[in-house]
């Protein structure tokens, strides 16, 4: 987690050095990006390397297999070649979108199935609570600092430091233990849903409410507390002196002016901080039993489940990773300054 | 729901417009309109708390799926309910041939596959002989294979299985028989197209799956054709839950109907709630505190990293007068399950043996203080004692990490071997790790404990030399690496003894030499703890009777007996909890989100400077 | 006593002044004044724990109350499955979340230090590798490393020290990075560049001294995040079984039923004592950071 205001600084502290072509800028941040990736699938297959036992061994531990059979499964798996030749298999595979098989939790099924079916719940689940957060952040955010120090700014700087200081999954349980049933507890679907597309879709959003409020109570705070400094920031700027000197009226400076600088390190960072929310989302989706990749990586963590933590961690990883890039294109596509200089 | 809404909308106003509240009470809005509900008959809602991997019968193996292939396919026979003996199921009668090595059924006739086609011997051949060509069609049942000669099916009715030497479960061999017409097409069984229904959906059992949903639900219809008759409900869904918790909850709220492997906490917040009731069954598991008392493989070569201290009887002595099982059993089972004695559980009373007032070692700290300073394990001044080589007497302890039997164990056992001078360092892992570190001898102390059959072979087959693993750490089958000759001797006497009463006398005699050496602490039996809501199901048929579990069975009886008890209300779910907990919560709520208030006056220097 | 002061001594009365405005700053602030306040009564109250109470009172062996009795005149908060009293636990957990949040927060703030002033200072390709190095770590979620990191390695406190302070550092990478070329493009450095002075004596004589404050503030508010995320993984169970900390009373609470036993005395002490401790740590840092960031002082 980055706090708000190491936030700000981070995103100025990007080099922002104008003086290249923007396809070269693209192409630079691109290639940056594919090293990261590579990066991120080398670190997690040495890393899921370092674990004690004999995952062949641990596989066959209920059922009598002998020595030969042991010997073949070996083989199969690649387990019994040099480790780097078992990563350059392992990087073939995943150029192919194979990421190799799941050993305990769905024993033999394709770990990119298993990502597959998950993927979508999670997107709407971290989607929805990023979206709504950044909404609701930024507008308090941007009230809070317009009136600093009123008891609207203190009340609710308040509330964005507490939820800020609250772990998620106690945060959800104390929902979940507080509404009491007035949503349900697991899933997100209930199987007595008619199958119209109108009662499917609000059945999916009332198993909504609980994990996304959970996640969003706390991202919430997050971009609030971002938006607020960095719109105090920009309200010292002579430029904002220079427009309400003109005689423009305090909202329309807020509007025009204040708010639409400040809001681009703050939607920048909003981009930068994805990795958390999905972070966030594991522990919620644990608690709320969200059929997504949280709740995928809870389940493989207590097997383990090592080819599926992997997976999933690879391509989490991976897609905060091009989440970023989108972000600093973003960033280039909306900042005067850089596009100019 | 609308009280909730209020109390936004009115604390909207008091504090002054805080149109912050309006996107949450927006979305806290949406479950005003009540999904609407699909016309439903008579359903029965299980909780699942393990997962599924594959609805496909051949590859299924975790116990969630394999309890699926129960309730979906028909076996050739069945344990029946009040013994788990053999009984008939597909195969009306089995007749063995005088060597014992052709064994003929009677395949039952009349018998429909869900798609219409009928059910006969030539399905069953086809399985078995599936199960003999395809590697991957022995992924689950492998075991009851590997032994046979061939399998045929001369006619509709009858299947013949000849077998390479004798096979002692020939009478019920656990496999699920598939329509031969719906899997013959079938090249690869571990396509996932094998789980989707158009495969997996064609079944003859009691029970019928029409939808899964992968981490969320199955969907079973009632057999209305089943030979023993159509089941009382009309659908059957096993909703999947994270754990055990989540369940009970959503039993207290009525939104399943049954949940079992419940731990001693929820079984007793559901005794005594209107119109729940509990069933604690009789465990077949016992449940052990392992020592390494030095390992070895079946050469004899020492495996492991063992502490050396263990090899002393004394020390294994005084470790087992230092555990209180009685405690074990009161404390952390809180009483639901019996004080362990042997290695077969107590509900097998014929070969279930209990240590005499003479032969068991009682729980007493100072006694096992004497024995350790009597051995020579003398304490130094923090209380830890060292052995005559200088060493202090730490021990690994290392359980199952999930568990909180395991954790509730760890504790207590840490708590009294260091009053014996003993220090503990609990080291819970994961299953698999566990699994590794017991077959290979890397611990001190081990939880663990193993699931026993009626018959007394198995519980004390883990105990003998022979089932050690070989020096290339394969092939062990051994629980505790005991290797002892007067118990192999006893072990063998009973596996040729025919009459029961001396039998019974030998597996007793095997049991107390077994105790008698330390090499592991049998704490207890714990009963499996299961619950349903008696005010909509009755007539759960347990497996065995009187006193048996109604889910995991092995058989279908437990659902397939459930009776829909007649109109009842089901409004009574919220208890007198409800409130306690909303208040607190909203204290808790005002209590933080006040101080964050009145801390939260940052910037006010900041301002006061300009 | 003349009036003629060496250089040293003005060197030390301009600190000592600098010292001195630096807490008037942080205390003319109420909020972080009182976080300051209750977070050091909350060390010293941990610290003296050992001196007024007995550890093995935390041994379920000597648990002298009723399983999950409700708070009651013996036990203020309660007990827990084992009869163990909550409010003990609570406090005595207290050690090891402290503990876990600080050297997490010590090893990733040196790491990131070490890392961020290399990067700044030396240029060239060192620097560049480093920013990519910091800059890819930085957009990798911290917390799913962390439990990456604390599956793989065995189990205990220094474990999650590790996968915490390994996980944390590269926003104060970035963040020292920042600081330092600011001090770095200030003209009294070319002039100790020009004066022949060394790596190590700009980067300790002046770049050090210059980023420290800011590290500091950093340093508090990373402890926070840490003692969230050592109860987030204990949550998951990758946690340390052998010590009491707040999130395995949590997570324990969980595994046993003792929410299904209604037993809120279990769940809320824990919790409300990690969102506590977090916003002490909070308001500390934000306190700090107010003082010492050029960007927030108007």
């Amino acid at each position: 987690m980055t706090t708000p205001d190491q936030a700000a600084v981070l995103v100025d502290a990007g080099e922002h050095r104008g003086g290249t072509g923007t396809a070269r800028f693209v192409l630079k941040k691109l290639v940056e990006a594919l090293i990261s990736v590579v990066l991120v699938v080398v670190l997690f297959f040495f890393l899921f390397r370092m674990l004690p036992g004999d995952p062949v061994a641990a596989m066959t531990r209920d059922r009598a297999t002998s020595p030969q059979q042991l010997a073949l499964l070996r083989e199969q798996m690649g387990v019994d070649k040099p480790v780097f030749v078992q990563f350059g298999n392992y990087f073939w595979g995943l150029l192919h979108g194979d990421l190799g098989e799941s050993r305990l939790l769905n024993n033999g099924r394709p770990v990119a199935d298993m990502i597959g079916e998950r993927l979508w719940p999670t997107i709407l689940l971290v989607g929805s609570a990023t979206l709504l957060a950044v909404i609701l952040g930024l507008w308090l955010g941007i009230r809070a600092a317009w009136r600093r120090d009123s008891l609207f700014d203190r009340t609710q700087t308040g509330i964005a430091l507490t939820l800020w200081s609250v772990p998620q999954f106690w945060l959800g349980l104390m929902l979940l233990v507080v509404t009491n049933g007035l949503f349900p507890s697991r899933g997100m679907h209930s199987p007595d849903a008619a199958p119209d597309v109108l009662s499917q879709t609000l059945d999916v959003l009332h198993h909504l409410v609980l994990p996304c409020v959970t996640l969003l109570a706390v991202f919430y705070a997050q971009y609030m507390l971002i938006m607020r400094s960095s719109l105090l920031g920009e309200m010292n700027a002579d430029y904002l002196t220079t427009a309400r000197a003109k005689g423009l009226r305090d909202d329309l400076v807020r509007r025009r002016h204040a708010v639409p600088n400040a809001l681009l390190p703050t939607t920048t960072l909003v981009f930068m901080q994805i990795g958390s929310v999905v972070a966030g989302a594991v522990t919620v989706e644990a608690v709320f039993s969200w059929p997504g990749l949280g709740q995928l990586t809870y389940d493989a963590l207590h097997g383990p489940d090592l080819p599926v933590l992997q997976g999933v961690f690879t391509v989490l990883a991976s897609a905060v990773v091009l989440m970023n890039l989108l972000a600093e294109l973003l960033y280039r596509v909306l900042d005067p300054r850089v596009r100019t200089s | 729901m609308r009280t909730m809404g209020w109390f936004l909308v009115q604390f909207q106003r008091r504090v002054g417009r805080l149109g912050a509240v309006a996107a949450v009470a927006a979305l806290a809005a949406i479950p005003l309109a009540v999904p609407a509900q699909a016309q439903q008959g008579k359903v029965l809602r299980v909780a699942l708390t393990t997962g599924i991997d594959h609805l496909n019968p051949f590859t299924a193996v975790l116990s969630a799926s394999t309890q699926i292939g129960r309730f979906t396919y028909e076996f050739l026979t069945v344990p029946n309910a009040e013994k788990a003996e053999a009984s008939p199921a597909l195969a009306e009668s089995w007749t063995p041939s005088p060597d014992k090595l052709t064994w003929t059924f009677k395949i039952r006739g009349g018998v429909k596959w869900s798609d219409g086609q009928p059910v006969t011997a030539k399905d069953a051949a086809f399985t078995f002989n599936r199960m003999l060509t395809d590697e991957n069609a022995r992924t689950a049942n492998g075991n009851y294979v590997g032994n046979f000669e061939t399998v045929t099916a001369p006619d509709d009715t009858t299947l013949v299985i000849k077998t390479k030497t004798v096979q002692v479960n020939m009478n019920l061999l656990d496999v699920p028989i598939v329509p031969q017409h719906i899997w013959e097409p079938v090249k690869d069984l571990k396509d996932p197209k094998t789980d989707e229904l158009a495969i997996a959906g064609v079944s003859d059992g009691p029970f019928q799956v029409t939808e899964y949903k992968p981490n969320e639900y199955v969907k079973l219809k009632a057999n209305k054709d089943y030979w023993r008759g159509a089941p009382k409900v009309d659908e059957l869904q096993l909703l999947q839950f994270k754990d055990t918790e989540a369940a009970v909850n959503a039993l207290k709220q009525g939104e399943v109907d049954v949940i079992n492997r419940l731990n001693p906490n929820q079984f007793a917040a559901l005794q005594g709630q209107q119109g729940i009731t509990t069933n604690a069954a009789p465990g077949r598991r016992y449940d052990e505190l392992s020592i390494n008392f030095g390992v070895t493989d079946n050469a004899n070569n020492i495996i492991g990293d063992g502490n050396p201290v263990l090899k002393d009887i004394n020390v294994r002595k005084a470790i087992t007068q230092a555990v209180d099982t009685q405690t074990v059993v009161d404390k952390v089972l809180k009483g639901l399950g019996q004080v362990g004695g042997g290695v077969v559980p107590a509900i097998y009373t014929a070969y279930h043996w209990d240590p005499s007032d003479t032969e068991k070692v009682k729980f007493d700290l100072a006694a096992a203080n004497t024995t350790l300073d009597q051995a020579g394990y003398a304490k130094g001044p923090d209380g830890v004692r060292t052995a005559p080589g200088g060493a202090k007497l730490e021990l690994r302890l290392t359980g199952h990490a999930n568990r909180s039997y395991d954790q509730g164990v760890a504790q207590y056992v840490t708590g009294w071997l260091k009053d014996i001078g003993i220090t503990v360092k609990q080291d819970l892992v994961s299953d698999d790790e566990l699994s590794d570190r017991t077959s290979t001898g890397k611990y001190d102390l081990a939880i663990g404990g193993y699931g026993t059959n009626p018959d007394p072979d198995y519980a004390l087959s883990l105990h003998t030399c022979a089932a050690r693993p070989s020096p290339d750490g394969k092939g062990g089958s051994t629980d505790t690496f005991f290797c002892d000759a007067q118990y192999d001797d006893l072990y063998k006497k009973q596996l040729t003894e025919t009459d029961d009463a001396k039998r019974a006398g030998y597996v007793k005699q095997a049991q107390a030499r077994l105790y008698s050496q330390f090499p592991t602490i049998v704490l207890d039996y714990q009963n499996a703890l299961e619950a349903y809501r008696s005010d909509k199901f009755a007539g759960f048929t347990t497996q065995p009777q009187p006193k048996g579990a109604i889910l995991e069975q092995t058989g279908y009886w437990g659902v397939y007996g459930a009776t829909p008890v007649g109109a009842t209300d089901t409004a009574s779910s919220g208890s007198g909890n409800t409130v306690l907990w909303i208040v607190i919560g909203a204290v808790v709520v005002v209590v933080l989100v006040g101080g964050g208030v009145m801390l939260g006056r940052r910037g006010k220097s900041a301002e006061d400077r300009e | 006593m003349t009036t003629a002061e060496t250089p040293r001594q003005i060197a030390w009365a301009r600190r000592r002044a600098s010292i001195v405005r630096t807490w008037r700053e942080f205390a003319a602030q109420r909020a972080a004044l009182a976080g300051l306040v209750l977070l050091g009564a909350t060390v010293v109250v941990a610290l003296l724990l050992p001196f007024v109470s007995d550890e093995s009172d935390l041994d379920v062996t000597k648990a002298t109350g009723q399983p999950l009795s409700p708070p009651n005149a013996d036990f203020w908060l309660g007990t827990d499955n084992f009869g163990r009293s909550v409010l003990l636990m609570t406090v005595w957990g207290s050690r090891v979340s402290l503990l876990v949040g600080f050297s997490a927060a010590l090893l990733s703030v040196v790491i990131g230090t070490l890392i961020g002033i290399t990067a700044a200072h030396f240029g060239g390709w060192v620097s560049a590798t480093l920013l990519r190095f910091t800059d890819f770590f930085l957009v990798l979620p911290s917390l799913i490393l962390a439990i990456a990191l604390s599956a793989v390695l065995p189990k205990g406190v220094g474990t999650i020290i590790v996968a915490i302070g390994l996980t944390a550092w590269p926003s104060t990478a970035r963040l020292v990075r920042a600081q330092t070329l600011t001090i770095e493009s200030r003209p009294y450095i070319e002039r100790a560049h020009a004066l022949g002075g060394g790596h190590l004596h700009i980067i300790g004589k002046h770049v050090l001294p210059g980023v420290m404050p800011l590290v500091l503030a950093n340093t508090t508010l990373v402890v926070g995040n840490a003692v969230i995320a050592d109860a987030t993984l204990s949550f998951l169970g990758v946690g340390d079984p052998n010590s009491v900390t707040w999130g395995l009373v949590l997570e324990s609470a969980l595994n046993n039923g003792a929410i299904s036993r209604g037993a809120w005395w279990n769940v809320l002490p824990p919790g409300i004592a990690i969102v506590l401790v977090v916003l002490f740590f909070t308001l500390v840092g934000r306190g700090l950071e107010t003082v010492f960031n050029p960007r927030l002082k108007k």
